[in-house]
């Protein structure tokens, strides 16, 4: 007995002594990287000062703002706005449109860069290849207000290049900006050509790192094209494959709402209208911040959700995670 | 609904999107300027000279410059030189910041009486009834347009904004036809529906890649503001002359007639396919490469068509159309659209609203009426025979506005607009003169206090986007029209009745309101 309690004090013990020994380290430590965390010290500012500070407004969200008295005075209503977004009749459909929206662009438009990348990687002429990426990062700097007033213009049955094309191919006055079947294949279509080329950037920098030592050894095994693309450049990139992924998967949401306003109309309301959109109808243009800020509160806990799902299976199966 | 600039609107309100962060930031941001307070003076001479601050929405077919003439005629009748904020981005949001952050001009404009009764009601601008006593131009004004304040009143019978009148004529709209076209063919202009599809018809048969009815507010449906006055009902919420009612248009039996006219003509192709996303250009496109030969739109587009056009076509004549009736015997009305709810509205923070009400109040003189459109006798204009005529020096209506800032934002509440006609071309004279005959009656737009803001905006909004995505449907041929019936009880199972309940309360209050 008596000595089980001796064993016990002496770890006390060793755990104080640690504890004591690990803040030393940690001063010193700190002292140690000062300048590098005086460089860090304006990324930390600017995410205390631009993200977290802010995020206090989400407090409107309980209280009937008024913007004149200011957060501080408006009147407290409790879940109020909440409850009226959830009982509100269109719930259930504007919560399916953002979330099929949002995963089939996650499911067409995640793949295609990575594509993109291992198609220009496996390009032996450089001058073609800088040629390939400087124009397909191109689309990524237009804004969507012109991306969007091009995709109605292109496909538009009245004089329209695209809807030429189509026309050419077969699909005799395919009027596709008012069909619903056919919204989120725009939708998805043009974030694609907006966004892929920019988003190989990062996959080209993985692929840099995957050592040539591997394609040799892979060559020497007599493996092909195929082989090495499958058993070397895949895993090399796999990592950042699938954080990726996870980032993106918390963004299944957060669809850009200027472009699927600017895209739809009352004909295709039925698949096109988001949780976006209809925070912009009644939230912003009839001046209710308190309603909008509630329902965009609601949308940030899903996405939340979502990125520790994510993430947590991704860490159980295959051992790659954020955190 | 306004549509002015409903496409406008859709387009640059994205900008808005970022404002819920802004507002979040609102908190901390202040802005630079100094409020009016510190900087006026009390000089000796008369009349005093005051120093007001004022925000204000630049126009980018003609931006504000401080020098334009019109501020230096203001000063010499008022003694106030204006110090003048502009919106860094849009005006809703600069607004927002500077309501926000209680660091308030003394003159803010604003683009609609919603906003200004929002923030009035909030607290933020001051009653300009409360100092009537004041301003014995305004007091004078009111009896003459006690409309036009009636208009213009706030649910518990507050006046934020100036009311104006005059310059809404730049928002009529009409129908139009392409005169020479219509000749060459030996057609008529239509008279009704049924007339107008057979025009239609045998203009498409003569230029078969040609959409003969095109109109560009097909989106949310803005353009059945206007067809629906030609079936005698409303576009949405309207009241009902007649039998003194408020009424929902979208479910009445003569809407249903315009919906199957409609359809009518979108299934033979007469009507551009893509008549709800169509864009301003390519409207302006094929209006201007003869696809097009009917349309509605603003007034002012006679002279934007017809005076480019001409240089190569001088045939090319884009004239008024009598509006069609529905049907036989119906009648041939244009909805009164032409209002202008934009004004001046005065910060109750303010430390001398009084000067900043008696400084208004010169505007409504009929001396501040002249100066508003027409300028200074002599510099910009001259009377021959009692009738005012500009010098020469001005193109037309931009050109003026450009050069001496007449007319612009901030610059004028009561305006003649003759002074406007006097530089449109003949044909536009004409076609106002024409138009005029076949006005509707101005729709009461009562206003409504907080709670029925909220349940309009819900409730509203669910009713409207029921109404658009299902007219849309019924004209596109993906909804029949046998579902009528089934389509009207959807809408009343919304909530609809709760809607027309607060229009009939908000009316009601309105009428019992007393001018002071």
């Amino acid at each position: 007995m008596s000595l089980l309690r001796d064993d016990h004090e002496r770890r006390i013990c060793e755990i104080r002594h640690i504890r004591v020994r690990s803040d030393k380290n940690l001063l010193r430590k700190l002292n140690q990287t000062k300048y590098l965390w005086l460089l860090f010290l304006p990324c930390l500012l600017y995410y205390v000062v631009f993200k977290y500070a802010p995020m206090f407004g989400i407090v409107i969200s309980f209280k009937d703002y008024n913007l004149f008295k200011g957060i501080q005075e408006s009147a407290w209503v409790g879940w109020k706005y909440y409850r009226m977004f959830f009982e509100n009749p269109d719930f259930m459909k504007l919560m399916r449109n953002t979330l099929l929206l949002g995963v089939y662009n996650l499911a067409f438009g995640f793949p295609a860069p990575i594509v993109l990348a291992v198609l220009l990687n496996e390009v032996k002429h450089s001058f073609f290849k800088r040629f390939v990426q400087t124009v397909s990062y191109l689309p990524h700097f237009i804004s969507n207000v012109v991306v969007a007033s091009m995709v109605v213009m292109f496909l538009s049955p009245t004089g329209g290049i695209l809807h030429e094309l189509l026309k050419w191919f077969g699909a005799a006055n395919a009027n596709v900006m008012m069909e619903p079947e056919w919204f989120r294949t725009v939708y998805v279509a043009s974030e694609i050509w907006q966004h892929a080329g920019w988003e190989t950037i990062i996959y080209l920098a993985a692929l840099t790192t995957i050592d040539p030592v591997l394609y040799e050894a892979a060559d020497m095994d007599g493996a092909g094209r195929f082989r090495k693309l499958w058993h070397v450049t895949l895993p090399g990139i796999r990592p950042t494959i699938i954080i990726l992924l996870i980032l993106n998967i918390g963004k299944v949401l957060e669809i850009g709402f200027e472009k699927v306003f600017l895209l739809y109309n009352p004909a295709t309301y039925e698949t096109a209208d988001i949780i976006g959109t209809y925070v912009y109808r009644v939230g912003l243009v009839q001046g209710n911040y308190s309603y909008a800020t509630a329902i965009d509160l609601f949308m940030g806990i899903i996405s939340l959700i979502f990125v520790i799902a994510a993430n947590t299976i991704s860490r159980r199966v295959g051992n790659t995670s954020i955190w | 609904m306004k549509k002015s600039s409903a496409r406008i609107r859709k387009w640059t309100a994205i900008v808005m999107a970022g404002c819920l962060l802004a507002l979040a930031l609102a908190g901390c941001a202040k802005e630079g300027g100094k409020s009016g307070a510190d900087m006026a003076q009390k000089g000796g001479d008369p009349p005093d000279k005051k120093i007001f601050t004022m925000l204000i929405d630049s126009n980018p077919t003609f931006p504000y410059k401080k020098d334009w003439p019109i501020w230096k005629w203001i000063e010499e009748k008022t003694g106030v030189s204006l110090r003048v904020q502009l919106p860094s981005g849009k005006l809703a949001d600069t607004l927002n910041l500077v309501i926000a952050s209680n660091n308030l001009p003394d003159l803010m404009f604003m683009t609609d009486r919603r906003t200004a009764n929002k923030y009035g009601q909030q607290g933020a601008l001051a009653n300009i009834l409360d100092y009537t006593d004041d301003m014995p131009n305004f007091k004078k004004w009111m009896e003459k347009y006690p409309e036009m304040v009636r208009q213009a009143l706030s649910a518990d019978g507050k006046l934020f904004m100036f009311p104006n009148e005059g310059f809404g004529e730049t928002n009529r709209m009409i129908w139009m036809y392409r005169e020479d076209v219509f000749a060459k063919h030996g057609l008529k202009p239509p008279a009704t529906f049924d007339e107008l599809y057979e025009a239609a018809k045998q203009l498409k048969t003569l230029y078969p890649d040609s959409y003969p009815f095109s109109f560009r507010f097909g989106e949310e449906l803005g353009i059945f503001v206007n067809l629906a006055e030609n079936f005698e009902t409303g576009g949405d919420i309207y009241y009902h002359f007649g039998s003194k009612e408020w009424e929902y248009g979208p479910i009445q039996d003569n809407y249903k007639k315009l919906v199957e006219a409609m359809h009518r003509m979108y299934k033979d192709g007469l009507i551009p396919p893509d008549w709800l996303s169509i864009q301003t250009k390519q409207w302006q496109d094929i209006v201007s490469t003869n696809k097009a030969f009917i349309t509605v739109d603003y007034i002012s587009r006679i002279d934007f068509f017809n005076i480019p056009l001409r240089k190569d076509d001088p045939s090319f004549n884009l004239a008024f159309m009598e509006p069609p009736a529905g049907w036989a015997g119906a009648k041939q009305f244009n909805p009164y659209l032409h209002t202008l709810e934009t004004g001046l509205t005065v910060a109750s923070t303010s430390s001398h609203i009084t000067d900043v009400m008696k400084y208004m109040d010169f505007f409504y003189s009929e001396e501040a009426r002249v100066i508003a459109s027409w300028g200074k006798e002599g510099e910009t204009f001259t009377t021959e025979g009692g009738t005012r005529k500009f010098k020469a020096d001005f193109a037309d209506a931009v050109d003026l506005r450009s050069k001496t800032g007449i007319a612009t934002n901030g610059a004028y509440t009561w305006i003649d607009y003759d002074s406007q006609l006097a530089l449109a071309s003949e044909d536009l004279q004409k076609a106002y003169e024409q138009a005029r005959k076949f006005d509707a009656k101005l729709q009461p737009k009562p206003a409504f206090n907080e709670q029925e803001t909220e349940v309009l905006a819900l409730t509203g909004e669910a009713v409207k986007k029921h109404r658009s995505e299902n007219i849309a449907k019924f004209i596109l041929g993906t909804r029949p029209l046998s579902d009528w019936d089934q389509y009207v009880k959807e809408a009343e199972n919304l909530g609809l009745q709760k809607l027309l309940d607060i229009y009939k309360q908000a009316y009601a209050r309105a009428a019992e309101l007393q001018l002071k």
